[in-house]
Formats: structure tokens, C-alpha cells, sequence
């Protein structure tokens, strides 16, 4: 409830700030995209009777102004969707709803921003400041907006940065009839703290990042309310209960250059609750660059990620992925891999393509095909689950 | 014996003089030549523009791009400079932002923002004859103003329009580039009008042409439009340059790659 009234204060105020400029002066940018998407089902009606097929509306919309000669700027970033099936999956979040102050070498930034740490493809294991919506996107790289108040200073030795995020967001998972979705519902009304704040702690997190020469080098720190919680069956109720420790984060990042060359790495331990894990993910990247004499450049993308938690999902996982540009007008490009556990026989097929079929029109082709799935996959929930989806986005 | 004296001088005067001219050879020429048409261009400290790409395939169908930038000269004659992109159309990629550290030995550094990932990545830039935004425009073109890039030798004047031109050969002396040589046509200032490329077999690519130059500051000339014929492929790539201003006293700061995020959405 505070929330909402913040939000609102916080609309008012930038309205109030953009108001008071001089009219003339007032420079913006506003732009988006309304994206219609239908989904198949390849094997028919889903394991927890969900429907074999789905349809989808997804919006995003942006604004930007500067003010007072771009010492101030404001950012609107809207997404939302409705979706047929599942009303989880129908949302609006205000993603970056923010007011920045730049001074010579400092940023303040107050309001919702989007933060991404890290550098891998694939498994992104250390980015954690925004909460993931596992019913917009199951692997979780869909997130929502964060409160922050945040400071940058830039110094000639790198980057500082500082944040103070109030109001957690707890993990948004697949409704009854969301596809994929959990073998069991998630139960809203049981939600358990360990912090005694529970959402209302304020979670800090502190980050130094540089680029030298070659590298890109972040190190940081997170303290507060874990984004992912630990889900344990209920017996009673037959539903899950989500309980959320406070997670202790420390983490390095780096990416080396080197030509066509990339070299990933992330890597962290944290306590998390009264347990102290250890996780490492990255690979490489390469690029033949006009293949076979055309326009066309090929990428060969290997990543691997291990954590030393037995009970957590991905501990110990592979992809190998290509990637097509055609570098044409209409920008054509085909992304598709093979996600594999290393330690079990699981494995997950897909393949994302996309062209620009007119100056304001864009298509995309997404699939996902599941191989077997062993029975103690947390993905086993989702084997039947392969699909095949259309979206049509149109830009103004 | 004062008219011993005057022979000598002469003597001297006529040793000297052609030798002096034979000195130069068609290298050192060429490179004197291509060294002055670089330097033509410097001294802008900074400049901001709008750019307007548009894409013209045999059929005659036209598609327009939109990016505005900003560079920054590198006053350390070793170094490249640095500049910063932002994509206004095709609409999709609206927000996009790149920025690169040119480098004159080295591959340049580059960083980009796509909205649609919301993060900033630093990316490969040993794509050196990749097409940009689909154009007949490759990455080196951009990166590879700098005469040091090349080997050059002088091959005569040639007359064209009614106007003498230096004709020179370069060979780029970097990795991975597209072309095996390309030969220039430049002006009595210095400025280049026409520019072939011949491709790695040697055959010939694409020829650019330079007009609408204007005279910024009474010392540097930049040409405001670019256009690019396709010989192989026969797509045309019309690039102009809308609103450009020099030395407008840009802060530096702005080229780092955390002040990416000041420009992104």
C-alpha cells in the first residue's frame, strides 16, 4: 500500500518537474511496442491439464526527458501483458520509473530501476537486484522494476556504485493453468520471512566495477532478502510454501576481449540462511565474421555453470549454442543450442529467430523442444511442455 | 674567381635541387599526401551530429536509418578517438547505444546497450569488413580513417571533371580487413573525392565518393555526404551527416563506459 502511494508521489513529482520547465525546452523521446504472441503446445494438452495452446498480448513503452540542460533526467519504462490463460501471467510493472541527478562525477538516481550484473549468455548467476517473473518467462530473465536510491561515483580507478532498495517483490511464479508451470501452486498466503521485517527490510548492495585494457572487471556485494525463495511441500494444503532467507552475496564478474574472442566469467559464494554456497558459470564466445565470403557471422557459444548445493536446479549444466546474423536490412538472425545437465540425462532443445519484415514491424519465431527430463529434474514438471511461438511486435 | 663562386653555386643549386626532387619516392609521396588529407580533418576537439543512412537496392527501394553521435578527438597522436552512437530508427532499435575507443595499432575497444537485454555489453570489434546496419558501409570504414592504417604510394595525376587529382594506392597494414588495396582520388587541398575498394581476390568492390564538403573553424574540411555504390551487388549506401558542430566543449567523462547509461533507456 505505501508502495502504490509512493509510486504515486513519485509520478506527481515528475510531472511536477517536467511542468515547471520552460515549454519550448522540453525534449523527450517516446517510444514502444505492442507484441500479439501465439503459443502451440507440440505434445498436445499439457501434464497438469493446461490447454495446448495459448495467446498473448505484450506491451512495452518508454519515455525519457532531460532537464535543465541533461543534468536531470527522467525514465518511464512500462512493460505489461495479458495472457489468455494465465492470470499470473497478466501484469503491469513499471520497470524503470526513475529521476536521475547527474552531477560531475556522481549519479543519484531515485525511483524503479532495472540492474544487470554479469556477462554470461546464459547462466547470469550473480545478477540479483531485481526480482525475476517466472510466469512472464520460466528461466527467469524476465524481472521486474526495484525501488533504489542509488549513488555512482565515477572515479578515475572505476566505478562505485551504491544501492538502497526498499519494498521487496516476492517471486512471481506459473498460475494453475500458466504452461510451463510447477507440479505444484505456490502458495501466496504462507509466504515465510527469515528477516523479521520480511518484505519491508531494506536491502543494500555495493558494487565496484573497471575496465582495464582488455577486461571488464565487477566485483560486489548484496545483502538482504534472498530473490529466490526456498519452496517446500506443504502436506496439508498440497501446495508450496515459499520461504525467503536472507541472502549474504559476494561476487566477481569479468570478461576478457581478446579479438573475436570472448571469455566469461562469474562467480560467487554466499550465505544464504545459515548455509554458505559456492557457485561458478562462464565460457567463451566466438565469432567467425564473414562466413564462407558472405555478410553473415557465425557465434559458437559453450557456458557451464556449477554450484555446490546437491538440492539446487541448475549445479551443474552445459549449453552449447550457435548464433546466425545476416547483418541484412531486415536484421536476420537465428540463436539455437542444447541446454544440458551434465550429471543427469536431461536436455532441453531451442532456437529463437527473428527479422524485421517492415520499418515498424518485427517477427519472431521462438522453440522449445524437451528432451527426456529425469524424474528429480526440478524441469521434469515441464517435459511435456515443448512449444513452438509466434509474436508479431509492432513498433511506434 | 668570383665567377668560379657563381658556378659552384649553380653547380650546387642543380646537384641539389633534383636530387632533392628524386628523393621522394612514390611511397614517401603518397604518404605526405595522404598524411595532409588526414591531417585536413583534425583539430575539431569534439563534434556532435545527426546522421541519415539510406539504403538503396538495385530495385530502386529505399530504406532510411537515423543515429545521432558524438566523438571526441584523441589529442595523443598515438591514439584514436573516441565516439559515441545513438540509434534512433528502424524503430526496433530505438535506444540502441554504442560506444568505441579507437585504437591505431591495436582492435578497438567497444561497448553496447540493447534495450531489449537491458544491459550493456562489451563486444568484438575484429569485425573489421562486417556490413554496418546492413549497409554497404563495413566497420573499417568507420575505424580506418587514419593514414597509419595503410601503406601508401603515389600513381600520377589524373584528370577528371576537369580537375586535376592526386591519384594514390594504399594497402591496409591491419588484421582481418576486407579489401586488398584501395586507390584514392584527392583534390589540390587535400581532400579526398572518390575512393575505390578492391576486395581480397583484388577484384573491385565499392566505390565511395565524398561531396557537399564545408569548412568548419577556416581550417578543417569535412565532407557531408558519403555515398557508397556496391559494384558486385549494385545496393547504393547514401550517408549524410545533418547539424554537425565542432568543438562544442563536450566533457569526457561522457566517453566511459558507465556514462552509457546516461544516454540509454
Amino acid at each position: 500500500m505505501l508502495k502504490k502511494y509512493i509510486i504515486s508521489f513519485l509520478f506527481l513529482f515528475l510531472q511536477y518537474l517536467v511542468a515547471s520547465q520552460n515549454a519550448s525546452a522540453i525534449d523527450y523521446k517516446a517510444y514502444g511496442f505492442i507484441q500479439p504472441e501465439i503459443t502451440t503446445f507440440l505434445n498436445g494438452d499439457g501434464r497438469h491439464d493446461q490447454s495446448n495452446s495459448n495467446q498473448s498480448i505484450f506491451v512495452k513503452g518508454t519515455f525519457i526527458t532531460y532537464l535543465n540542460d541533461v543534468d536531470q533526467k527522467i525514465t518511464i519504462n512500462t512493460t505489461g501483458r495479458i495472457d489468455e490463460k494465465d492470470s499470473e501471467r497478466s501484469y503491469i510493472d513499471f520497470q524503470k520509473l526513475k529521476y536521475e541527478q547527474y552531477f560531475d562525477d556522481i549519479t543519484l538516481k531515485i525511483g524503479n530501476e532495472l540492474i544487470f550484473w554479469g556477462v554470461n549468455e546464459s547462466f547470469n548467476i550473480i545478477d540479483i537486484i531485481n526480482q525475476s517473473n517466472l510466469a512472464e518467462d520460466i528461466s527467469g530473465t524476465k524481472k521486474f522494476g526495484q525501488p533504489m536510491i542509488s549513488l555512482n561515483y565515477n572515479h578515475s580507478y572505476g566505478n562505485f556504485d551504491l544501492f538502497i532498495m526498499p519494498f521487496f517483490k516476492e517471486r512471481i511464479f506459473p498460475g494453475r493453468n500458466g504452461r510451463p508451470r510447477l507440479a505444484l501452486e505456490v502458495d501466496k498466503s504462507t509466504v515465510v520471512y527469515e528477516s523479521s521485517s520480511k518484505k519491508n527490510k531494506i536491502d543494500a548492495a555495493v558494487r565496484y566495477s573497471t575496465v582495464y585494457d582488455d577486461y571488464d572487471i565487477g566485483i560486489a556485494h548484496f545483502y538482504g532478502n534472498n530473490r529466490s525463495p526456498e519452496l517446500n511441500v506443504n502436506p496439508l494444503s498440497q501446495k508450496l510454501d515459499a520461504y525467503y532467507p536472507i541472502l549474504s552475496q559476494t561476487s566477481l564478474d569479468i570478461q576478457s576481449t581478446k579479438g573475436a574472442w570472448l571469455y566469461k566469467l562469474e562467480t560467487l559464494t554466499a550465505k544464504n540462511g545459515e548455509e554458505r554456497h559456492f557457485g561458478i558459470a562462464g565460457g567463451t564466445e566466438y565469432t567467425i565474421y564473414g562466413l564462407r565470403e558472405t555478410t553473415s557471422d557465425l557465434g559458437i557459444i559453450v557456458e557451464y555453470t556449477f554450484d555446490d548445493r546437491n538440492d539446487f536446479a541448475f549445479n551443474n549444466e552445459g549449453v552449447l549454442a550457435l548464433r546466425w546474423t545476416k547483418n541484412d536490412i531486415k536484421s536476420t538472425s537465428l540463436l539455437a543450442g542444447l541446454v544440458a545437465d551434465m550429471s543427469g540425462s536431461s536436455n532441453r532443445f531451442f532456437a529463437e529467430f527473428e527479422q524485421r519484415i517492415r520499418d515498424d514491424l518485427k517477427v519472431f519465431i521462438d522453440m522449445s523442444i524437451n528432451g527426456e527430463i529425469d524424474a528429480d529434474d526440478f524441469t521434469y514438471a515441464f517435459e511435456e511442455d515443448s512449444q513452438l511461438t509466434l509474436k508479431i511486435a509492432k513498433y511506434f | 674567381m668570383k665567377r668560379m663562386k657563381y658556378v659552384k653555386i649553380i653547380f650546387i643549386v642543380f646537384t641539389l635541387f633534383p636530387f632533392h626532387l628524386s628523393a621522394e619516392t612514390a611511397e614517401e609521396k603518397g604518404l605526405r599526401i595522404a598524411k595532409a588529407s588526414y591531417e585536413n580533418g583534425r583539430g575539431f576537439t569534439d563534434m556532435v551530429s545527426d546522421q541519415l543512412m539510406i539504403l538503396i537496392d538495385p530495385k530502386g527501394n529505399e530504406v532510411t536509418r537515423e543515429v545521432s553521435g558524438k566523438t571526441l578527438e584523441n589529442l595523443d597522436p598515438n591514439d584514436g578517438d573516441k565516439s559515441l552512437t545513438y540509434f534512433k530508427t528502424p524503430k526496433d532499435v530505438e535506444g540502441t547505444v554504442m560506444l568505441s575507443h579507437t585504437h591505431i595499432s591495436d582492435d578497438d575497444d567497444q561497448w553496447l546497450y540493447l534495450p531489449a537485454l537491458g544491459r550493456v555489453k562489451r563486444i568484438s570489434s575484429s569485425n573489421k569488413s562486417g556490413a554496418f546496419m546492413g549497409s554497404e558501409v563495413a566497420f573499417e570504414d568507420f575505424s580506418g580513417t587514419d593514414y597509419r592504417k595503410y601503406e601508401w604510394k603515389f600513381l600520377g595525376e589524373e584528370v577528371e571533371n576537369n580537375e586535376t587529382f592526386y591519384k594514390l594506392e594504399s594497402y591496409p597494414n591491419y588484421e582481418n580487413s576486407g579489401y586488398s588495396k584501395r586507390i584514392s582520388l584527392i583534390d589540390n587541398l587535400n581532400r579526398t573525392h572518390k575512393l575505390d575498394f578492391y576486395d581480397r581476390k583484388g577484384e573491385l568492390l565499392k566505390t565511395l565518393y565524398l561531396e557537399d564538403y564545408v569548412l568548419y573553424k577556416d581550417k578543417i574540411w569535412m565532407a557531408n555526404t558519403m555515398k557508397v555504390e556496391n559494384i558486385q551487388n549494385k545496393n547504393i549506401t547514401i550517408f549524410k551527416w545533418l547539424n554537425r558542430e565542432l568543438d562544442v566543449g563536450i566533457n569526457k567523462k561522457d566517453f566511459e563506459k558507465s556514462s552509457i547509461l546516461r544516454l540509454a533507456d
